[in-house]
């Protein structure tokens, strides 16, 4: 188990942008679609073996040719104002009988990223993933933020489009962030980096849904590109959101009337900025989706 | 390491080759061949992985009214030429688990070859002759294998939301430390699948005797297929419908889904009894 670099880049204090999937995909499409815009380079990769099973296998002639196992792959590329790294994990180390990375094998993989992040000088990392959040999927997103240290809390109040944790309604300064796009920036705090995660918003309807949220690793994108002041085509990422909205829009449609009423409510709620979407709401609407989800994969 | 692998006793052995079948194979072919030779070859038993890093243990399971519980075992006899390996699948740490087997054989018993057993649900007819087929981790091994009848060029991807079988996976841990390997696969009829396939498991056997010069007595497993081929026969004489499917799947044609869940019923059906475990 360890880490294998192909090549050992130059790079001046750069920062290192993460990404594994998750609720919606947000954080990997996030972090991905900003690797394959900037033209990152691959130089590196986590050796799998030891934390994932397989994922294909190629037999030629008799001969077993290739086992090819999840990737965990480090990506660099020198722009103008800020060299960058990017870590693209394709699975999350899950520990027995859990969904998200969590225990030893989380903890052994977090180290082994942020050994790279130290060996090249990194300052600073990002992580992103999603924010289950009260919302509606015909509203842009918002991003929620976190940081490792008091100092960065007032930059981040300077992003747009973002909305810090503790602003969020009814979390009471309260709150956790699963798998290891949390596990990773609070070890990065505990090392001295300094780590920001940013959540994009998806409804708590679709969170449990198997369907990617393109529109919130949007959001991401966008703040990240402020942060960093480097220019993103956002085409992709409009265009796997029209996709995807047709998807979400003919699961919306099969939605009993009575959730769709409550969650037209809080749109309308939410558009008025007005504070009536309650913890009852919530409640509500959380038992009655996974109710819905259960009888449709029931009938599948 | 040696926490994790308990030795009863230390085998001496020359230099064996390490032969590796999985509890959960479609025919229960990989169960079946290890067993017959640990009972042939009179082994015991001689080392275990503890099973708490790779099971879960939160309870047990139980099969036919028995209690199950995951016991993956070693076994050989003084001087073998083999060393057999039975196990359930680990449910987790599989890297770590294929790596203490291969370990075991090659430090502490100085295994030189790896064998596994391994079968692929065919659409086949029960009487068409069961193949072997050999996926090689090393050019030299496939080499040498030219002068025993079975298939050596198969070509194969892994499907889209599929996994590679475990067999696979150790097979590439093996070739990682350089140690020669081969998966033995037999396409076994989807509807002999969940009783025993003894065709099946003596294409393996056969293969072994001749590799290994172990000239093992089959003539069991010959009474055993001649048993289940003569039961299927009448069944076909009093089922229409059953000799039909057959029937087709003898000129190649597919069945639908519907006449294969029928099939495989009707096949379960009449050979119940007829188990040997």
């Amino acid at each position: 188990m360890g880490i294998r670099l192909f090549e050992e880049p130059e790079l001046r204090k750069p920062d290192m942008i993460l990404g594994w999937p998750g609720i919606g995909n947000i954080g990997i499409i996030a972090a991905d679609t900003l690797r394959g815009q900037v033209q990152a380079r691959e130089f590196g990769e986590i050796e799998s073996w030891d934390f994932f099973y397989p994922k294909g296998l190629k037999v030629k002639a008799g001969l077993l040719e290739e086992l090819e196992f999840p990737g965990n792959k480090f990506y660099y590329q020198r722009l103008k104002g800020k060299d960058l790294i990017f870590f693209i994990g394709e699975e999350q180390p899950t520990a027995p009988g859990r969904t998200y990375a969590e225990g030893e094998k989380a903890y052994q993989m977090a180290n082994l990223v942020l050994d790279v992040a130290g060996r090249f000088g990194c300052q600073r990392v990002y992580t992103s993933g999603a924010a289950v959040a009260l919302t509606h999927h015909t509203l842009k997103p918002r991003v929620w933020t976190v940081a490792s240290r008091e100092g960065l809390i007032e930059e981040m109040k300077g992003y747009s489009n973002t909305v810090l944790m503790s602003e969020i309604e009814g979390r009471g300064n309260q709150g956790s962030i699963s798998g290891l796009n949390g596990l990773l920036p609070g070890l990065a705090k505990k090392r001295g980096f300094d780590a920001i995660c940013l959540m994009g918003e998806i409804p708590d309807y679709l969170s449990q849904s198997p369907l990617p949220y393109p529109r919130a690793a949007k959001a991401v994108v966008e703040v990240l590109a402020g942060i960093l002041g480097i220019g993103v085509d956002f085409t992709p990422f409009d265009t796997m959101a029209a996709q995807i909205d047709t998807v979400i829009d003919s699961l919306y449609e099969k939605f009993p009337p009575e959730i769709k009423e409550r969650i037209e409510q809080r749109k309308s709620a939410i558009q008025a900025k007005v504070e009536t979407i309650t913890e009852e709401d919530e409640t509500w609407i959380k038992e009655h989706i996974d109710e819905f989800f259960k009888k449709k994969s029931g009938n599948e | 390491m040696k926490e994790l692998v308990k030795f009863s006793w230390q085998p001496e052995l020359k230099s064996p080759s390490l032969v590796v079948g999985w509890s959960v194979d479609a025919g229960k072919l990989g169960e079946k061949v290890t067993g017959y030779l640990n009972q042939k070859l009179t082994h015991h038993s001689f080392a275990e992985i503890e099973p708490a890093e790779f099971f879960p243990l939160g309870g047990v399971a139980i099969e036919n009214d028995l209690l199950q519980f995951p016991e993956s075992r070693f076994y050989s006899r003084p001087g073998g030429d083999l060393i057999i390996f039975r196990s359930p699948p680990p449910g987790y740490e599989w890297y770590k688990f294929l790596d203490l087997i291969l370990d075991t054989a090659q430090h502490y018993c100085h295994g030189k070859e790896l064998y596994t057993i391994g079968s692929i649900i065919s659409p086949g007819a029960h009487t068409t002759p069961r193949e072997l087929i050999g996926v090689f981790n090393s050019p030299e091994l496939k080499e040498a294998f030219s002068r025993y009848d079975l298939d050596r060029e198969l070509n194969y991807e892994t499907p889209p939301g599929h996994r590679p079988t475990l067999n696979s996976f150790l097979l590439w841990a093996a070739r990682r430390r350089n140690i020669p390997g081969v998966s033995l696969w037999v396409p076994i009829p989807f509807y002999l699948v969940t009783v025993d396939d003894a065709r099946a498991q003596r294409r393996v056997l056969e293969f072994f005797n001749q590799r290994f010069d172990l000239r093992i007595d089959l003539s069991d497993l010959d009474e055993e297929a001649r048993l289940q081929n003569e039961k299927i026969s009448r069944l076909r004489g009093s089922s229409p419908e059953i000799d039909r499917y057959i029937t087709r799947l003898e000129s190649n044609l597919r069945l639908s889904e519907e006449e294969n869940e029928k099939l495989v019923l009707g096949i379960e059906e009449c050979l119940q009894g007829n188990q040997q475990t």
